[in-house]
């Protein structure tokens, strides 16, 4: 089973394992409402409490409910009416995921941005973090909402499966349940609060909000991530220990993996919204805030999605870890050519989010000087691009198999390999990070001493480590397979120090830097407000996608050799057919999220008045229509 | 208007584009592994067949290893027939490979880690006598099958002959059906009722007589989990799916049952 879904060994932890895992009444209507919108605020409030009423009543009194159902009827499986059943809570689970991943990643950088409005006294970041938060409040119902109806599904779609789960993780309901009624209030209690309390106990509310919303996450991770890594249970499936359940193999990879990408994918769908705003403003200065915040929701994006592969890195090797037959159903098996769609979605991302920096340096008085770079930089991605999404064996007809000599192409094939991939992937990322900083300097001149020989020492890094990450490539092809796969790590580390070192080196080369220009927000072509919103897209597509491997390596299992899906829907559908249904949700989402976007946008709005009529003959206004 | 008009059109083609590539590259379904039926009076030679087929489909071996092209992640299998008896020391072939397989990291060949899982415990799962013929099988690779499915071992199998394990039996287990072959199983599920499999006759449903003659298995698989997918040709739509909701038919049948009711409706070729 896919999205929920699929017990035999004992499970106590495994030897090696490590340390962390063993596993008054006026003010109250002021809280409660916002300037002119209160009604709409009122009756949003009503339903979101309904909402988070019925979500923790799913959660926390489903345990003995789902006890006695169990008893009474000895149903594995029903049947969902159009759609089969996994679909259903395929879509279902992958549009809460998207709306937990927003919601749990924009207070994050919404709490930095006004942090750093606190500290600069500089009000534009305070704007800005009220304009990301503001997008918090329709979304965080919308996220409820999906929880409780995807609860309500597994419940009645696969009552057995959903049973024993419950039977494993019961205890962690309770404080699930009270988690979400304190993030409800931190939430709003954060955004409608916004000005109307001391800042420092506004970024208080913020960090609990943080807090609480991380423990959410990390406790519906341990349930998924279990699936996978079932742990603390004995021969029959039986619970021994709830923390050695909760702390399985892959829990804090994926916890730290998820809060990575929510992160990267918060920025995007709010660089997004900005872009959208952007397209609608009707004032220049509308466009400047509007390019200023897209600015800045792309780069918390970019920014979170370079070390993202690294952290993938750690989960894959974690599978590994835990079952080698699984990290080889990921990596060599059935989802092999997954990632070949998975490089062609990355390569998208990063040859946009490069177009978008490009685009941006046109508004930068100065910036010009670099532009003579862009070819090659340009050039760079594409061909790290083309290696990237260059597959190992190629797809070909029997005749052409026979004069390749067999499924892996003579010259191509070699691209095709861990080696040339790994390779691709670090210098396409050491390629994005050159565009930023050329970016970053577009108005600036150092005036320090040693100018010279800083931006000396950086183009040696760079040199040095370009050539490294190459030679480590090539060395790989010499090697044995153990070793190759070892050799990531050093690549790998090498780009991190890189990007940290100069990031270093460049903060001191440009302190009290002379200005040769400004930055003129708001004058930057249209087309790189759609790329944010074709990034955006990307992203979302890249995240269903992701979320379908994680849940479908467990094949025909709904917990990992512990619990087999027999339903009709046990088998593992083609990618094809995984590409359809991710496409509906991604369409699906943004019909959403636009809905939201619009939602949000009304509080801008003038407030309705009455249509002013002549009298009528008795001498009343007629009522507005 | 044009800003959304421009976005909602940009969005539907950049997830067109997407969809795309993931229609271009192979596709291929992925379906739980069956049980292979070995006869109490099988020769080490057949066998040996049916060890060939486990080790390439259930026994899942040739994730890690290979045949006759080493450098895979575990050792390659060419010539373990001949040398399996001379790896350790006072075991037999056949007492090494099936320490091999029933406990791998006991001994783990130099320059490979202990990466497998025991054969006979989830994922993979086998049987005592599908390891005996996965066993036979290793034999004949550089030497000669000699084991039967009477041959001894110093190992048991936790799996039931029937392929469930303790706690996949508690997720509800096989099915009696399950062992029905697919024409009585058509009859089991009441299909009868509504379709014709003898000849070319109209029923609630369509004739089935030739139905192997027009459709592929895909297809015939499709038109049973989704009925309403494409509907025959004078025949009203959502009948087959409300009756098989009705009947229960989604909740009852098991993999198993369905790969036999395709197998059999597959074989209605019209002759």
């Amino acid at each position: 089973m896919l999205a929920i879904c699929s017990l035999s060994t004992a499970r106590s932890p495994r030897k090696g394992s490590r340390w962390w895992r063993g596993g008054p009444l006026e003010r109250a209507k002021v809280f409660l409402s916002f300037g002119r919108h209160r009604r709409l605020s009122r009756s949003r409030q009503r339903g979101i409490l309904v909402i988070l009423a019925a979500a923790f009543a799913a959660a926390v009194f489903a345990s003995p409910l789902l006890a006695d159902v169990e008893s009474a009827v000895a149903t594995e499986y029903r049947a969902f009416p159009y759609i089969n059943s996994r679909v259903a809570i395929w879509m279902v689970g992958e549009l809460h995921l998207m709306y937990a991943a927003f919601v749990l990643a924009v207070p994050m950088f919404a709490l930095i941005i006004e942090f750093i409005g606190y500290k600069t006294g500089d009000k534009r970041y305070d704007r800005l973090a009220y304009e990301f938060t503001s997008l918090l409040s329709v979304s965080f119902s919308f996220t409820a909402t999906l929880g409780a109806i995807l609860t309500f599904m597994l419940m009645i779609l696969y009552p057995r499966f959903t049973a024993y789960l419950i039977s494993i993780f019961d205890k962690t309901f309770w404080p699930y349940g009270l988690l979400f009624f304190a993030e409800a209030g931190f939430l709003y209690g954060y955004y409608y609060g916004w000005g109307k309390m001391s800042p420092r106990l506004h970024l208080f509310l913020g960090v609990c909000l943080n807090l609480v919303g991380t423990a959410i996450m990390f406790i519906a991770n341990a349930w998924l991530s279990f699936m996978s890594s079932p742990a603390g249970i004995d021969e029959s499936g039986s619970l021994i220990s709830t923390w050695q359940a909760v702390n399985n193999y892959t829990w804090m990879p994926i916890n730290i993996h998820r809060m990575i990408a929510n992160v990267c994918f918060g920025g995007a769908i709010a660089a997004a919204y900005a872009a959208f705003k952007f397209l609608g403003a009707k004032t220049d200065e509308q466009r400047a805030h509007y390019d200023w915040m897209g600015f800045v929701g792309n780069f918390i994006a970019i920014s979170a999605l370079l070390p993202l592969p690294f952290a993938g890195y750690w989960l894959a090797s974690e599978i590994y870890a835990f079952r080698a037959q699984m990290g080889m159903t990921l990596m060599g098996g059935a989802f092999s050519w997954l990632f070949i769609i998975q490089a062609v979605l990355i390569g998208m991302l990063f040859l946009g989010a490069n177009y978008y920096l490009w685009l941006g340096m046109e508004r930068i008085e100065g910036a010009e000087r670099y532009k003579k770079f862009v070819k090659y930089l340009l050039a760079s991605i594409t061909i790290c691009f083309i290696v990237w999404a260059t597959p190992h064996s190629l797809v070909a007809t029997i005749e052409e198999a026979r004069l390749m000599g067999g499924a892996h192409h003579p010259v191509l094939g070699v691209l095709g390999v861990m080696s040339a991939k790994n390779t691709a992937v670090n210098i396409m990322i050491l390629t994005t990070y050159i565009s930023f900083l050329l970016y970053r300097r577009g108005n600036k001149e150092p005036t320090v001493s040693w100018a010279k020989y800083g931006h000396a020492a950086q183009f040696l890094i760079f040199v040095a480590v370009i050539g490294f990450v190459i030679f480590i490539g090539i060395y790989g092809y010499f090697v044995e397979a153990q070793v190759r796969i070892g050799l990531s790590v050093p690549q790998v580390l090498s780009v991190l120090i890189c990007m940290i070192v100069v990031t270093i080196i460049d903060i001191f080369l440009f302190r009290k830097a002379r200005l040769i220009g400004e930055i003129r927000w708001g004058q930057i072509p249209a087309r790189a407000q759609y790329m944010l919103f074709f990034l955006g897209v990307t992203f979302t597509w890249l995240m269903a996608l992701m979320g379908y491997v994680r849940s479908g390596l467990r094949l025909h299992w709904h917990v990992y050799e512990v619990m087999k899906d027999t339903s009709p829907d046990a088998y593992t559908p083609t990618l094809g057919f995984a590409s359809t249904i991710v496409s509906i949700i991604v369409i699906i989402f943004f019909v959403f999220i636009v809905f939201n976007f619009w939602l949000t946008g009304l509080k801008e709005r003038p407030a309705w008045k009455p249509k002013t009529v002549l009298p009528d003959e008795t001498g009343e206004p007629e009522p507005g229509t | 208007m044009k800003t959304l008009l421009n976005i909602s059109l940009l969005t539907l083609f950049t997830t067109l584009f997407y969809w795309y590539v993931g229609q271009m590259v192979p596709q291929k379904e992925t379906y739980p592994p069956e049980d292979v039926a070995i006869g109490a009076d099988m020769t080490p030679d057949e066998l040996a067949g049916v060890g060939e087929e486990i080790v390439a489909g259930k026994g899942a071996c040739f994730s890690c290893h290979t045949i006759g092209s080493p450098g895979a992640r575990a050792p390659d299998l060419a010539g373990i027939g001949a040398r399996a008896g001379n790896q350790k020391e006072g075991m037999s072939d056949v007492e090494y490979i099936a320490e091999s397989l029933f406990d791998p990291g006991i001994y783990v060949v130099e320059g490979y880690n202990p990466i497998m899982t025991p054969a006979d415990k989830p994922p993979i799962s086998l049987t005592q006598e599908e390891i005996l013929a996965v066993i036979a099988y290793l034999q004949s690779l550089g030497g000669v099958a000699m084991v039967t499915t009477t041959t001894s071992l110093p190992y048991t199998s936790t799996v039931a002959a029937s392929g469930s394990s303790a706690a996949t039996a508690e997720a509800g287990g096989p099915s009696a059906l399950d062992e029905l072959p697919g024409e009585e199983l058509f009859s089991a599920h009441g299909c009868m009722a509504c379709h014709n499999v003898s000849e070319p006759i109209k029923m609630v449903g369509p004739s089935l007589y030739d139905i192997g003659a027009r459709m592929t298995r895909g297809e015939i698989y499709a038109s049973i989990i989704e009925p309403d997918l494409e509907v025959a040709e004078g025949f009203p739509g959502q009948v087959m799916a409300l009756t098989l909701q009705g009947t229960g038919f989604n909740e009852k049948v098991s993999p198993v049952q369905l790969h036999k009711l395709v197998d059999y409706l597959a074989g209605k070729t019209g002759n």
